[in-house]
């Protein structure tokens, strides 16, 4: 054991270097596919269009920064797609009964706290595999989502909730200030807190950091309360987008939001990950979706790209980290 | 032998191919010309030369971190070369993956057992290699042999058993037997008796006489020196990445041996200094738990407390107990002369315990990520200001035991799985130090550990000692325990059999108590 051990002290690049490094990367290939959709079409550079590009993404930008805290601590949340489905119903319900519209938007987040929880219960006391416990939750939060709607929608009323997703503020869409809005406490909670650290440590090694004096299920507890709060939340912002709630709604953002966070240089095996890198991954991904239809190019092409590029940036970024040891 | 020739009618076609390079007895089979491994800037292996004769049983003797492991890796294959170059049967040869090392016959039985534990006892001889007839595995035919060869061996082990609830004694003899008939050339043995019985390993000894009757070139690597003395023709002694000599077993002494593999006197690495011993920190009074039953010992102020007993004697789990890690079924802990409950690990650390654990590897670090975030990791509630950590304060707390403890590396981001054994158990003491700690307990604190690292560590201890700490040193390297502890518990199947002061019990009267014969 020792001898596999011994490797360089002096070799590998230092990490944060390396990872500012990778940064830089992703976003020289959006500032690429920005350029590239400029030239090849007119209507990429209108501010019609770049609106909808960041309304877009914003979505899944904030679903891949809750999704990264989970796969930090070496877990996953399958669950976010069906929870964005789930709490656009239940806040469509709660206006529909006239509950008063910030009582509303605190219940359904607090709907996203329980459900988060539940999910570290089952990991933590039922020692359920969190890709197991999230899948079933998927799965019955649809279901849960139809039995309140009995299989149908519920529209919105409230104006000021629908108007919401619409407006601008200072020129820019207020789904994209919703990004920065929840990007900044992730960065601070992430990079500049203790929690923050703990994840990282309870991802690389919850033995080692639990006999360190961590709490390893209250990380695991804030792991997974965060990712589902920050789905509820894109929960509320899909129903004032679209004025309905529906539980059918955000079917398969879930793999958009592990694929935003992977291509951001999230480590599916947990210990790697950043805030800024999946809010990348997931305008890469909106871009490609975007210059798509704008080209013309057939949709199902789309998912083909966003597969491919996955497999690519991945590999990449495997190469890189095999090459710094 | 039926038992290996039925095994060898069955698959004529997969078995003993390798025989097709025949050496006669005592001619080099296998020469290792200047072969060097580097790991980036490290030299885990200075350019050795050492040549091995057909039929031989060759011994290799090192220090942990002496660089057995790597020459190892080099010879099956699982790690290419620096540079120099490998001769097999006269001929130069690459060897550069493992499938090439098992073509050619070189096969090597792990001090781990690699085999899957889910399958049976015949599946994991058979695997790769299964016994087929119409695309359909012959699950009795195979079952059938493996009896067979593991009868013919004298084992008395169940083909059919699972391998998993075998003892790992028991699975490295399963692997052994795996290894004897694939017609193997050249075996490679690392440390085998580390977990066997007395029993088992004269089964092993028998079985390795066997295969050296058959032909087979035998490379024996154990610090045990009665083992060498037993079993080898010729031995081969590394020191830290160096091939410091290679002797006849007839024309050395275990005496020379010890001065070839660690280039100094016992005195001069077990540093040692006596203090004054002062309060008593630490008393358990009948503590029993998962492992253990009935410990009662003191820790005081200034002393080292050493427990001394085989893996698995329970004092591993003696020490997670105490540290909160396994809740304690009876018994008391008093410390400092109060009667506390320890519930979980930060109660314990907030007492004043430190605990670097046995594995490095599973419970000391987090090995991916940074060395700084691992030597904060204990403190960053300390760290904390408001919302936010003291960026400052975390990187000075870092540097600072990079500094002091001589931590090998350019940065504290770089990540702890970068760094050698000695610097990686440097980071898990780096840990505590930050943290503070009355008691301090080290549980296997030199596996893997090179020699001078070793003796820095137990400057170490001196310094802990004398700051007013107390340190529990758990060991299974009976030296270490032995000249360090002022006092020395035995432990043998999870009880404290026997306890010495300094230097009071000779080395065959603790090793006994410790096996219990």
């Amino acid at each position: 054991m020792s001898a596999e051990s011994v490797e360089s002290g002096t070799g590998p690049a230092p990490r944060k270097g390396v990872s500012i490094l990778f940064g830089l990367t992703l976003l020289g290939l959006l500032l690429f596919l920005w350029l590239l959709l400029g030239l090849a079409t007119n209507s990429f550079w209108t501010p019609n269009n770049i609106s909808n590009l960041l309304r877009q993404g914003a979505m899944t930008a904030i679903l891949a920064v809750g999704q990264t805290f989970v796969i930090i601590t070496a877990g996953i949340d399958l669950s976010v797609g069906a929870v964005v489905g789930f709490t656009s119903v239940i806040v469509a319900w709660l206006l529909a009964a006239g509950v008063p519209l910030w009582i509303a938007i605190i219940l359904t987040l607090a709907f996203g706290v329980l459900i988060g929880a539940f999910h570290a219960f089952g990991i933590v006391r039922m020692g359920l595999p969190p890709f197991i416990i999230t899948l079933a939750t998927l799965t019955s939060l649809r279901g849960i989502g139809l039995l309140i709607t009995n299989g149908s929608t519920i529209s919105i009323t409230n104006e000021a909730f629908t108007n919401f997703s619409r407006a601008d503020f200072l020129g820019v869409p207020s789904l994209f200030w919703m990004v920065i809005v929840v990007a900044i406490p992730a960065y601070i909670f992430l990079h500049l807190s203790r929690f923050g650290r703990y994840l990282f440590a309870v991802g690389s090694n919850s033995e080692a950091a639990r006999l360190s004096g961590v709490n390893v299920h209250r990380t695991i507890y804030l792991a997974y309360i965060l990712s589902s709060t920050c789905a509820a939340f894109v929960g509320l912002l899909l129903a004032s987008r679209i004025g309905i709630g529906n539980a059918t709604q955000a079917e398969g953002w879930e793999l958009q939001a592990i694929a935003s966070s992977v291509i951001g240089g999230t480590s599916l095996f947990g210990a790697v990950g950043s805030v800024h890198g999946p809010l990348l991954g997931a305008f890469i991904l909106a871009t490609i979706n975007n210059g798509a239809n704008l080209l013309n190019v057939n949709s199902f092409w789309q998912r083909i790209i966003t597969g491919v590029l996955i497999i690519v940036i991945v590999y990449f970024d495997q190469l890189r980290r095999r090459g710094a040891r | 032998m039926p038992g290996l020739d039925e095994v060898s009618e069955i698959k004529s076609d997969g078995l003993r191919t390798a025989a097709r390079h025949p050496v006669p007895r005592g001619e080099p089979i296998l020469e290792m010309r200047s072969l060097q491994k580097k790991y980036g800037a490290v030299e885990a292996l200075k350019p050795a030369s050492i040549t091995f004769l057909s039929g031989e049983i060759h011994a290799i003797v090192g220090e942990n971190g002496a660089g057995k492991s790597t020459l190892i890796k080099l010879l099956t294959g699982v790690i290419r070369r620096t540079s120099g170059e490998i001769f097999w049967c006269g001929k130069p040869v690459q060897l550069d993956n493992p499938q090439e090392a098992i073509a050619r016959g070189i096969n090597a039985v792990h001090q781990e057992v690699v085999l899957c534990p889910h399958l049976s006892v015949a599946a994991n001889m058979f695997l790769g290699d299964e016994i087929n007839s119409a695309g359909l595995m012959r699950k009795r035919a195979m079952t059938e042999a493996a009896q067979g060869v593991l009868d013919d061996l004298g084992f008395n082990l169940p083909a059919a058993a699972t391998l998993g609830s075998l003892t790992i004694g028991q699975q490295q003899l399963v692997a052994t037997a795996r290894a004897a008939m694939r017609g193997t050339q050249f075996l490679i043995f690392d440390e085998p008796t580390a977990y066997l019985t007395r029993q088992e390993s004269a089964q092993l000894f028998r079985l390795i006489r066997r295969l050296q009757g058959e032909g087979v070139t035998i490379v024996y690597i154990s610090h045990r020196m009665e083992e060498v003395f037993e079993l080898a023709d010729r031995v081969s002694v590394l020191r830290d990445g160096t091939h410091v000599g290679t002797r006849k077993i007839g024309e050395t002494n275990d005496a020379e041996l010890i001065t070839l593999m660690i280039n100094r006197t016992i005195e001069q690495i077990y540093h040692k200094e006596h203090f004054q011993a002062g309060e008593t920190i630490l008393e358990t009074r009948g503590l029993s738990g998962p492992g253990f039953e009935d410990v009662s010992l003191t820790v005081r102020a200034g002393e080292i407390v050493g427990l001394y007993g085989l893996i698995g004697a329970g004092r591993s789990e003696f020490a997670l107990g105490l540290y909160g890690r396994h809740a304690t079924t009876s018994g008391e802990v008093y410390w400092q002369g109060r009667k506390v409950d320890i519930a979980n690990e930060r109660k314990a650390m907030d007492l004043g315990i430190a605990l670097a654990p046995e594995s490095r590897r599973d419970q000391g670090l987090c090995l991916n990520v940074p060395i700084g975030l691992n030597i904060n990791l204990p403190i960053f509630n300390r760290l904390t200001r408001g919302l936010t950590i003291n960026r400052q304060q975390e990187i000075e707390n870092a540097d600072r035991q990079i500094k002091d403890l001589k931590i090998k590396t350019p940065s504290r981001r770089v990540l702890a799985s970068a760094m050698s054994g000695g610097n990686q158990q440097k980071i898990v003491i780096g840990k505590w130090l930050s943290h503070g700690a009355k008691l301090f307990i080290f549980d296997e604190p030199t596996v893997g550990v090179d020699v001078g690292t070793k003796a820095e560590i137990y400057r170490l201890f001196a310094r802990l000692l004398e700051n007013g700490a107390g340190i529990i040193l758990i060991s299974s390297y009976l030296p270490e325990v032995y000249e360090l502890s002022d006092r020395l518990h035995v432990f043998r199947r999870g009880r404290l059999v026997a306890s010495h002061d300094y230097r009071a019990a000779s080395h065959e009267e603790v090793l006994t108590q410790a096996i219990g014969v």
